[in-house]
């Protein structure tokens, strides 16, 4: 059973690895990407089956005991970033076969794919400090790459930028996990979290040390200020690998800020005295940080998005703002403690489900648009609805969902986070607290919110509606990219009216980022007793 | 009691057509216009099975939010969704006609049909979250159906408002009905069941207050009801809506959709019940009231003059369940009832009147009663109610409306005396811009008008049909009190309410009231046009009444930050990013230290060889000079110095394998950036003195961050060596099979990581295969 922990890492792993092997026979190699993919959102699907009935599963690399060797840890909360990174995976690589130009294809396209989901799979597995750098130094390269994909000048800008800012991420994580190593004397995050939670076993220093990693995972992010690579690293980026980038890899810097700060740092034995936060939290220091990185996250990422020509840019700065709408509940969590903490994970974890499938839904109708008319400059393009009413609806599914319209899949994002900020305004308001940095909080979110209906509808009108410009008359609209997005937002939709399942695992999940005292037992409970 | 069969049925049955009308269009062309009329009559006819039944159905939807799709049959419910789908029938009937030769008509009976479902959904949904879900959905139709002419660009403007100003206000809803929920929950309620939380509604109110979201919550939704029901100052999307065809100006923008903000009051009224409700709502409807009333006689479009004049009257209705009294509760539900039949009758008049003469400008229109007789009669009837002239049904509610601000004044005497005034005069520029439209068929014909032809049955028949119910309900209003609108307005009250509706036959306050509004209206028709000049002028001098200011400044003022994140923050320079980047890790980290930690620590210094003082002395002395460099290739030989440095240092903290990579590395890099420095020019340009004092600084905190860093994290010596230190020295040789205990941590007890960084060379190599193979390529082929 264990080893179903390992699968996902796995398939993957012999999918890149075949599809380089097979790298002379084009189609052959198109063919085992998209099997490799499909055989990835399989063990994928059962390791997460296995959690959600059996409870979470853990695999000791190499037979070495836990702390010693490295661990893989699949608990409810990795299980539901890797359900996430799979929808998106498997309808990133099938639209890429069909969007990406053949002979682009052949050029290591499908095998960089496969590491790329591989740094993500297994920097959401890992139980150990050292292992996650690894893994997202995976991920990173294979980025870096797929940034510099189109080799234009704008693409090698895009990814000399992109490529330094994270190789600063890169020293400084490598700084805070030396740092944390050296203080806890453990590379094992569960390890390391006995050890936190020891009365008296840890200086306040791992809280200096620990903002030192968190810098890196901001960055992955895209939080502001380390938003700055977003917006033309997205543009440069094949489309369908944006789609993964937005929609799974950026998620995999939430999944670190929330394994590590709440079930690592969670119980730590540390007293932290930080204004408007729970006395009782340890993780107090990160609540007013990560607030206010959420807040101007979704004021920058809000603001750009509302007059930006073309629509890869647009949705990129979207991503900033939405990755905000994360932040913001999860500070509100670090904030608190008892339901609220569990309320801002939740928030967080179904806000990332629907800005994972919404935006993964959104770059790929962006690259119908641009497979069809050849640009997604606004400027453009006008009356795509008369060349295909489908179409049209597909990403009119996709354009609400992001504004938050009930019953699609962001709508309950929306609800959850607000529901977060309502809480934490109305704990407050019945205290002794001022209930101005709520209200504040609110207030944000509000007009986060409605820049979002700004662009939103700026961008879907801009390209349905109005008279068919001169590149649209003569573009075609492929049909069978429409069929594929049309199952894709079909799932947009269905997760929202069947939205029971998704807060279930959710739910699942938050209790899982949150309980430190399992977690330990589960990764070390078998050696230590 | 309530059948769940028969309320999912009428609310699912527009929703399943909805689906269908691309398709049925395609089948059955323009008819598909009639099978709309048949779907709204099977609803109509669903829902007046369930006159007279009370209670609330549900089924569960999301069971551990306790979200359910609860529906409560009540008066008020029924009233509103009988209304919605008998309007309904008849405008589907009359779209059959007017929109004859239209393009895309399955998408436009697309969203019709789906728009009925949202609205019967509204009226009545009892669970707060479906309560929201067709509240955003009647949104959503809206925007579809104003953006109709899709090609027009004052369509897509007009779209685009309605969406982010309805929307918009709808998040505002989302938030009072969060704190709603918190209430709810404090006192042992599922959140949001909505017909539990007015069944204990006071439990629920002493709640909210005792946390404090009880004002919020009030205000919040306030704001969306505003917002959705045209009141000031978020009425400026209503004018615009008016782009759309008439049927859907007729059903959306004046007899349901506007309405769903004063529904939604309605159904709150009883749960926020108080002063502060009546400070805040019946000042909004009563300014509201006003404003719409002066703008509607400064119209110069018969759906303009509509539109406003629906907004004033959403005003009335807003303001009447704003009051306290019993009469607010019976003003509001009879004026929303009274107010759906007038209205909607009214914009079909206007469509036909469009349809057969060809304009809409006031001014170019007169004299219709010839061409269109059978018309101008219809219009007689609505017009007159909608002035509020007895004996006509709109004179009823809004006498009712007089006796609750006269009853407010009273009551609470001072500046409430407002109230009243305020009625009266908004209500004479009522029968002011009523006079006015009636005036289209009875004054002069001008002689720039063209040959007008009879109205055919098609769209004759539906506001006939409305017209006929204006009168039996102001010949014999008892009726359509005791079936519905009397039970309907005591859901709203919180005290007895009986309507009586009539011509008054003793002298009070409200009827000198009504007496004022009437004379005094009719006596300054005559001048009318002097009127509109002067109101022109006042509008010429306050630009803020002007609709769509506000609207634009908010677009171009997030145009403006828009423009100012794309260049200003994202301009493209490596260095400002990097500088933020760097900024931001150096203060996060210190802010770490600082609340968390007293002090530096010290730690225990071993004995320093002179050699190593001097190897770091050396490197010191490299990374000043390489900031110094005058030139490419002398900054690249430094920083090798400070490099080698590096690897001397290992080598005497007994480092030989870290010491024989970093000599590796080293030596490879000074040859890469030789390489390459011979394509790039040879000297930089100079940097000015702030900057590189900046700089400067910059470099100086990023150094002492990473040496405060490890200053915390050095082991202070005293120690033993940590379990994990300890396991693998003691399992190297006998579990490892090596003696080299790094190397068996690199390629056993950690090959993981090792693998991991195997793959990463594997991707490096790949990634000069593809920037070689892609230089030249770019995206296409």
């Amino acid at each position: 059973m264990s080893l179903l922990a390992l699968a996902p890492m796995l398939a993957v792993l012999l999918t890149g690895t075949a599809a380089l092997l097979v790298r002379g026979w084009p189609r052959l190699q198109r063919g085992v990407s998209v099997l490799g993919t499909l055989g990835y959102a399989g063990a994928v699907g059962s390791l997460c089956w296995q959690v959600v009935s059996g409870g979470a599963v853990v695999y000791q690399v190499g037979g070495w005991r836990a702390p010693f060797g490295i661990t893989l840890v699949a608990d409810a909360l990795s299980a539901f970033m890797l359900a996430l990174t799979a929808i998106v995976a498997v309808y990133a690589v099938v639209f890429s076969v069909r969007f990406i130009d053949d002979r682009n294809q052949r050029v290591y396209y499908h095998p960089m794919f496969q590491f790329l989901l591989l740094g993500a799979t297994g920097a959401l597995l890992t139980g150990d400090l050292f292992n996650l750098f690894v893994w997202f130094e995976v991920m990173l390269m294979a980025s870096y790459v797929f940034v510099a994909f189109y080799g234009n000048a704008q693409h090698t800008a895009a990814a000399v930028r992109y490529v330094v800012l994270n190789i600063i991420g890169g020293v400084l994580m490598l700084l805070g996990i030396g740092g944390l190593y050296a203080t806890t004397g453990t590379l094992n995050m569960a390890d390391m979290a006995r050890v936190l939670a020891d009365p008296g076993g840890v200086t306040g220093a791992v809280v200096g040390l620990s903002a030192l990693i968190f810098v890196t995972f901001a960055l992955k992010a895209g939080l502001v200020p380390f938003q700055f690579w977003v917006p033309s690293a997205y543009r440069a980026a094949p489309l369908p690998v944006v789609a993964v980038f937005a929609g799974a890899t950026k998620k995999v810097g939430i999944y670190a800020i929330i394994r590590l700060y709440f079930t690592v740092f969670g119980n730590a034995d540390l007293s932290v005295a930080v204004p408007g936060a729970d006395a009782g939290s340890s993780i107090g220091f990160l609540a007013p940080v990560l607030v206010l990185m959420g807040v101007a996250s979704i004021l920058v990422g809000g603001l750009g998005a509302v007059t930006r020509d073309s629509l890869d840019e647009l949705f990129a700065y979207s991503s900033i703002g939405q990755i905000g709408f994360i932040a913001v509940p999860i500070g509100i969590a670090a904030a608190s403690t008892g339901s609220l903490r569990h309320l801002g994970v939740l928030a967080a974890l179904v806000f990332a489900f629907h800005h994972a499938v919404t935006k993964g839904l959104l770059f790929l109708s962006t690259g119908v648009i641009r497979d069809a008319v050849g640009t997604t400059r606004l400027s453009r393009l006008g009356g795509l609805a008369d060349s295909s009413p489908a179409f049209a609806s597909v990403m009119l599914v996709g354009g609400l969902s992001l504004v938050g319209i009930p019953p699609l899949a962001g709508f309950f994002g929306k609800l959850f986070v607000f529901d977060a900020a309502s809480r934490r305004f109305a704990v407050a308001a019945a205290g002794t607290e001022t209930t101005a940095g709520a209200a504040a909080i609110l207030l944000v979110l509000v007009v986060g919110a409605v820049l979002t209906i700004l662009y939103s509808t700026r961008a879907w009108m801009g390209a349905f509606w109005g008279g068919q410009t001169e590149a649209v008359v003569r573009g075609r609209i492929d049909p069978v990219e429409v069929a594929l997005l049309s199952t894709f937002a079909a799932v947009v939709l269905a997760s929202g009216v069947g939205f029971e399942p998704i807060v279930q695992f959710a739910d699942a999940a938050a209790d899982a980022a949150l309980d430190t005292d399992g977690y330990v037992d589960l990764v070390l409970g078998g050696e230590r007793s | 009691m309530a059948d769940l069969f028969v309320l999912a049925l009428a609310i699912a049955l527009p929703f399943l057509a909805a689906v269908f009308a691309p398709l049925l269009y395609r089948l059955l062309g323009e008819t598909v216009g009639y099978v709309g009329a048949v779907v709204a009559a099977v609803c109509f006819a669903l829902l007046l099975t369930q006159v007279g039944a009370e209670g609330t159905v549900s089924t569960p939807w999301i069971p551990s939010m306790d979200v359910a799709f609860r529906f409560t049959v009540d008066a008020f419910g029924l009233l509103f969704a009988l209304l919605a789908s008998g309007i309904g029938i008849l405008i589907f009937a009359y779209a059959r006609e007017y929109m004859h030769g239209k393009p895309d008509l399955g998408r436009f009976y697309m969203a019709l049909l789906a728009f009925m479902g949202s609205i019967l959904g509204v009226a009545l949904a009892a669970d707060l979250v479906a309560l929201f879900l067709f509240w955003e959905l009647t949104s959503v139709c809206s925007f579809v159906l104003i953006g109709y002419y899709t090609d027009d660009a004052e369509s897509r403007y007009s779209a685009r408002m309605a969406m982010v100003i309805t929307v918009g206000g709808g998040l505002c809803l989302l938030v009072g009905i969060l704190l709603i929920a918190v209430g709810a929950e404090s006192v042992g309620l599922a959140p949001f069941d909505l017909a539990a939380i007015l069944a204990n509604r006071g439990a629920v109110a002493d709640a909210m207050r005792a946390q404090g979201v009880f004002l919020p919550a009030l205000a919040l939704v306030a704001v969306a009801a505003a917002a959705k029901s045209a009141q000031v100052p978020l009425y400026v999307w209503l004018p615009g809506a008016m782009v759309a065809p008439t049927p859907v100006s007729a059903f959306l923008h004046s007899a349901t959709m506007v309405k769903v903000g004063v529904y939604a009051l309605g159904r709150l009224r009883p749960l926020f019940h108080g002063p502060e409700w009546m400070a805040l709502v019946a000042t909004l409807g009563m300014v509201t009231m006003t404003v719409g009333a002066l703008l509607a006689v400064l119209a110069t479009d018969i759906k303009e003059l509509l539109a406003y004049s629906t907004a004033s009257h959403l005003g009335l209705m807003v303001a009447a369940f704003g009051f306290e009294s019993h009469y607010g509760a019976e003003a509001g539900a009879f004026h929303l009832f009274n107010h759906a039949l007038f209205k909607a009758t009214l914009f079909l008049v206007a469509g036909i009147v469009a349809h057969e003469a060809g304009t809409r400008a006031i001014d170019d229109l007169g004299g219709l009663r010839e061409d269109l007789p059978i018309t101008a009669g219809i219009t007689v009837l609505a017009a007159l109610s909608m002035a509020g002239i007895p004996p006509f049904n709109g004179f009823y509610s809004k006498e009712i409306l007089f006796e609750a601000a006269w009853e407010a004044a009273v009551h609470g005497g001072g500046l409430l005396w407002l109230y009243p005034a305020t009625a009266v005069f908004a209500s004479v520029f009522t029968v002011l811009y009523s006079l006015r439209f009636l005036w289209l068929f009875f004054g002069p014909r001008p002689d720039g008008l063209g040959p007008v032809h009879r109205a055919p049955l098609g769209l004759l028949a539906p506001p006939a049909v409305l017209a006929v119910a204006v009168a039996a309900v102001s010949v014999v209003p008892g009726v359509a009190i005791d079936l519905l609108v009397d039970d309907a307005a005591s859901a709203t009250a919180v005290s007895h309410v009986e309507i009586h509706a009539g011509i008054p036959t003793s002298l009070s306050g409200p009827v000198v009231m009504s007496a004022i509004t009437i004379a005094v209206g009719v006596a300054a028709f005559p001048f009318y046009d002097r009127i509109r000049a002067s109101l022109e002028r006042v509008r010429a001098a306050t630009t803020l009444v002007h609709p769509t200011v506000g609207y634009d400044a908010l677009l171009s003022a997030t145009d403006r930050a828009s423009g100012l994140v794309g260049r200003s923050v994202h301009n493209g320079l490596i260095r400002t990013y990097v500088w933020w980047v760097l900024l931001s890790a150096c203060v996060l980290t210190v802010a770490g230290y600082a609340t968390a930690t007293t002090g530096l620590p010290t730690p225990a210094v071993a004995e320093t060889p002179v050699a190593l003082v001097l190897v770091l002395a050396v490197a010191v002395v490299a990374a000043v000079a390489v900031t110094t460099a005058d030139s490419h290739v002398t900054g690249v030989l430094t920083l090798g110095i400070l490099g080698f440095m590096v690897a001397i240092f290992y080598i005497l903290a007994s480092g030989a394998d870290l010491a024989l990579t970093q000599l590796v590395v080293e030596t490879l890099l000074l040859l890469i950036f030789l390489l390459v420095l011979e394509e790039l020019p040879a000297y930089y340009g100079e940097i000015d003195l702030l900057r590189a004092a900046r700089d400067g600084a910059l470099s100086v905190a990023v150094g002492a961050t990473a040496f405060v860093s490890v200053l915390y994290a050095a082991p202070d010596g005293a120690g033993a060596p940590t379990p994990t230190a300890s396991f693998f020295t003691n399992n190297a040789i006998p579990e490892g099979g090596g003696a080299n205990i790094v190397n068996v941590i690199l390629t056993d007890f950690r090959a993981f990581d090792t693998l991991g960084e195997s793959i990463v060379i594997v991707l490096a190599a790949l990634s000069v295969l593809v920037l070689l193979t892609m230089r030249d390529r770019g995206e296409t082929q």
